[in-house]
């Protein structure tokens, strides 16, 4: 039998995360900009001049992000699809970067849905997450896998660039917290196909009304309490 | 004794026995959008649901079923009217409802018109209950007639306000029973001799 041959391409998921990245720092460039200049305060030529400077900024802002999302999905091979997520969290060729490409496109309607889409997830950070699972937490329960890999996601900071008007939305402002919770639950609820997005749904308001218990586990990294939690709540979403 | 008003109908398809079903969050909210919608055309009003609340309610009634759920399985058929009783005490506890407008075809002195949150949340809870009484026992609960009564509604609403535990004795009050009215939401204390008074 033949050797497969070596894949010489290099890996997509830093540059898709690269791009996302730019379209982040644009975006929220664009952002900061309008929150610190008080146009209506100015004298007319300098608001003039201002506000050209505003829609120039929101063009690049839109060119990069559509440049960013569409070389990343289509010339990178970089999957939005929620359906990549592996539907059992066991360990088997390549679940690390379907694991990673799943939880990407989940977290991205999770925090749609807490109203913070602006949000930075990186794909790399959940991909390292799965990856630096130990032989021993890659056994037993779901629920105790689960807990593993949710504190590893903090850990590798899936998360980034979170603003205090986006964590406003979620109770405790733990939003990183309570937004992992929601695609771990959801990752591990029994659904179908085409269920998935109405259970992360479902997940993400579950989430909302366990977000103090949630980040207490979080924020003392107790693994038992979140795998109790995620055992309690799994099969109920 | 007669049957319910039928809107069971209204309760969403699912493949799983009910009793499963209504455990998840996500039927459980369509199911409470799809019958609140249901019965405000019928009664003439339009409800407005507050979702993050029904979603607090969902978790607080799954731990309160959770936590009194016995062990002996000759206590099912009792504990699926008790665990009804629960859902509406959770429902009343922090009312998910709002009536944007008074019913405009329900009688000036119903029920409907009485309380509309209040109504739509009783009728839900045994309108689930039926449903999952008649899947899983064969046998369709019927309703007291004081179901019809406005003193019974007008009771209450006063009391429920006063404490949430209330509504578990109300809704079993409706389902034919003299319910434990020093406990009402403690299984444990629900003795069948109780349940068995006429």
């Amino acid at each position: 039998m033949r050797n497969p041959l070596p894949n010489l391409l290099p890996d997509a998921m830093p540059l898709r995360d690269a791009l996302r990245g730019l379209r982040h720092a644009v975006r929220r460039g664009g952002e900061t900009l309008l929150d610190v200049m008080t146009l209506d305060q100015l004298p007319p030529p300098a608001t003039h001049l201002a506000g050209a400077v505003i829609r120039e900024m929101g063009e690049l802002a839109k060119g990069v992000g559509e440049v960013a999302s569409g070389f990343a999905r289509i010339a990178l091979g970089g999957a939005d699809a929620l359906h990549s997520a592996p539907l059992k969290l066991t360990a088997r060729l390549g679940a690390e970067d379907a694991f990673a490409q799943g939880i990407y496109a989940a977290l991205r309607l999770v925090l749609q849905r807490l109203d913070a889409p602006s949000v930075y997830i990186s794909e790399t950070a959940a991909r390292m997450a799965f990856v630096s699972l130990l032989p021993s937490q890659r056994q037993g329960q779901d629920a105790d896998i689960a807990a593993a890999l949710s504190l590893g996601l903090v850990e590798a900071k899936v998360l980034r660039g979170t603003s205090a008007q986006d964590a406003a939305h979620v109770p405790g402002r733990a939003i990183e917290h309570v937004a992992i919770f929601a695609v771990m639950l959801w990752l591990q609820s029994n659904r179908t196909e085409a269920e998935d997005e109405a259970v992360l749904a479902s997940a993400t308001d579950l989430a909302l009304v366990l977000a103090n218990e949630a980040n207490a586990a979080f924020c003392a990294s107790d693994r038992t309490k979140l795998a109790a939690l995620y055992a309690e709540f799994a099969a109920h979403v | 004794m007669s049957e319910l008003p039928p809107l069971s109908g209204s309760l969403p398809p699912t493949n799983e026995p009910l009793r499963i079903a209504v455990r998840r969050m996500r039927w459980f909210r369509a199911a409470f959008e799809a019958y609140v919608k249901a019965i405000g055309d019928r009664v003439g009003c339009t409800y407005k649901i507050d979702d993050a609340k029904l979603a607090a309610i969902f978790v607080r009634w799954l731990r309160a079923i959770e936590s009194q759920k016995p062990s002996n399985r000759q206590d099912r058929h009792d504990y699926f009217e008790f665990a009804a009783g629960l859902m509406l005490r959770e429902l009343t506890a922090d009312m998910p409802l709002v009536a944007l407008s008074p019913p405009s075809k329900s009688a000036p002195d119903s029920a409907a018109t009485f309380w509309p949150e209040g109504y739509a949340c009783t009728m839900f809870c045994l309108t689930v209950h039926s449903a999952a009484m008649e899947q899983e026992f064969k046998n369709k609960p019927q309703v007291s007639p004081v179901i019809e009564d406005l003193r019974h509604w007008w009771s209450f609403k006063e009391n429920a306000q006063m404490g949430a535990s209330f509504s578990v004795g109300f809704l079993l009050t409706l389902l034919g029973h003299q319910p434990n009215w020093m406990m009402p939401d403690v299984f444990r204390v629900r003795l069948s001799d109780e349940l068995k008074q006429p």
